[in-house]
């Protein structure tokens, strides 16, 4: 089956065409999935609700059962368990990166080795984050290395 | 977890037995001693002892900085006790201020040196890494 991404016109709004003579389980299955993945998610800053972008993400971090995700200049409280974001991540570009963090890999810059065997992940914002040997080694069979 | 921990094993055990049989070579060399062949032996086992405790705390993620220095201290500490222990229980040295201290220039040349090519492996992995990065986010 073969892929084509086309560019709309700037007056349109991105649309999803299936050319098929019958739609087979795999069909099913990914449209499935694209319609169980929500583009947004709901966060929290200074007691106001924010629609977020997840394409606006540089990552969340769990701290102290609370769960944060960090865009270019704000942090937004989210009311979802890590593990519940790592689910709901999994088909987008979010890798976990260590037990309290998922990334998004989009926003990283490049990538440094440590000493400790960690690799340090320098974000387009200018923060860094480290990623766990376990984590790292996750990255790399997403990456395809 | 446990496959991360036999893939970590590997590569220290490997790597200490390099570094151990440098560190054997240079000394040879410059001492003009002669050696058993059973010292391979004992190079082997020292090197699956040590391998253990380095294995294990690669596998621990551990977030607090402080922590780890500590954690890689005692794990230093570790590793020299144990080449003390096996140079004594081998009979190879006797335990005197001079053998503690070249014991100790030995067990921190084969740290660096295990280090470092753990190092250069992930610094070529990352590389790698890089570059898919690049070829996927930057059109």
């Amino acid at each position: 089956m073969k892929i084509i991404i086309e560019s709309p016109q700037p007056d349109e709004e991105d649309v999803v065409i299936v050319r098929c003579k019958s739609p087979d389980q795999r069909l099913i299955a990914m449209l499935c999935t694209f319609h169980k993945v929500k583009s947004e998610l709901t966060g929290y800053l200074n007691g106001t609700i924010v629609p977020l972008n997840y394409q606006d993400i540089y990552y969340f971090e769990a701290i102290d059962s609370r769960v944060f995700a960090y865009s270019h200049s704000d942090v937004y409280e989210i009311k979802h368990k890590l593990y519940e974001l790592e689910e709901l991540l999994a088909p987008l570009d979010f890798e976990r990166c260590s037990k309290s963090m998922i990334v998004n890999l989009e926003k990283i810059e490049y990538l440094a080795p440590q000493f400790s065997g960690k690799l340090e992940a320098h974000l387009k914002n200018g923060e860094n984050i480290i990623i766990s040997r376990h984590y790292a080694h996750n990255l790399k069979i997403k990456l395809g290395v | 977890m446990i496959k991360e921990f036999f893939s970590s094993f590997l590569r220290y055990f490997v790597n200490i037995n390099t570094a151990v049989l440098i560190t054997l070579a240079v000394y040879l060399t410059f001492t003009g001693k002669q050696t058993d062949s059973s010292i391979l032996w004992e190079i082997l086992f020292s090197g699956l002892i040590t391998a253990l405790p380095s294995a294990a705390l690669v596998c621990l993620d551990i977030k607090s900085g402080k922590v780890q220095f500590l954690l890689w201290l005692l794990h230093f500490l570790l590793i020299f006790g144990i080449a003390l222990l096996m140079l004594h229980l081998f009979g190879l040295c006797a335990i005197t201020m001079k053998s503690v201290f070249i014991t100790f220039l030995a067990v921190v040349f084969i740290y660096l040196f295990t280090s470092y090519l753990h190092y250069l492996m992930d610094k070529s992995h990352v590389a790698l890494m890089n570059e898919k990065l690049r070829k996927r986010y930057f059109k």
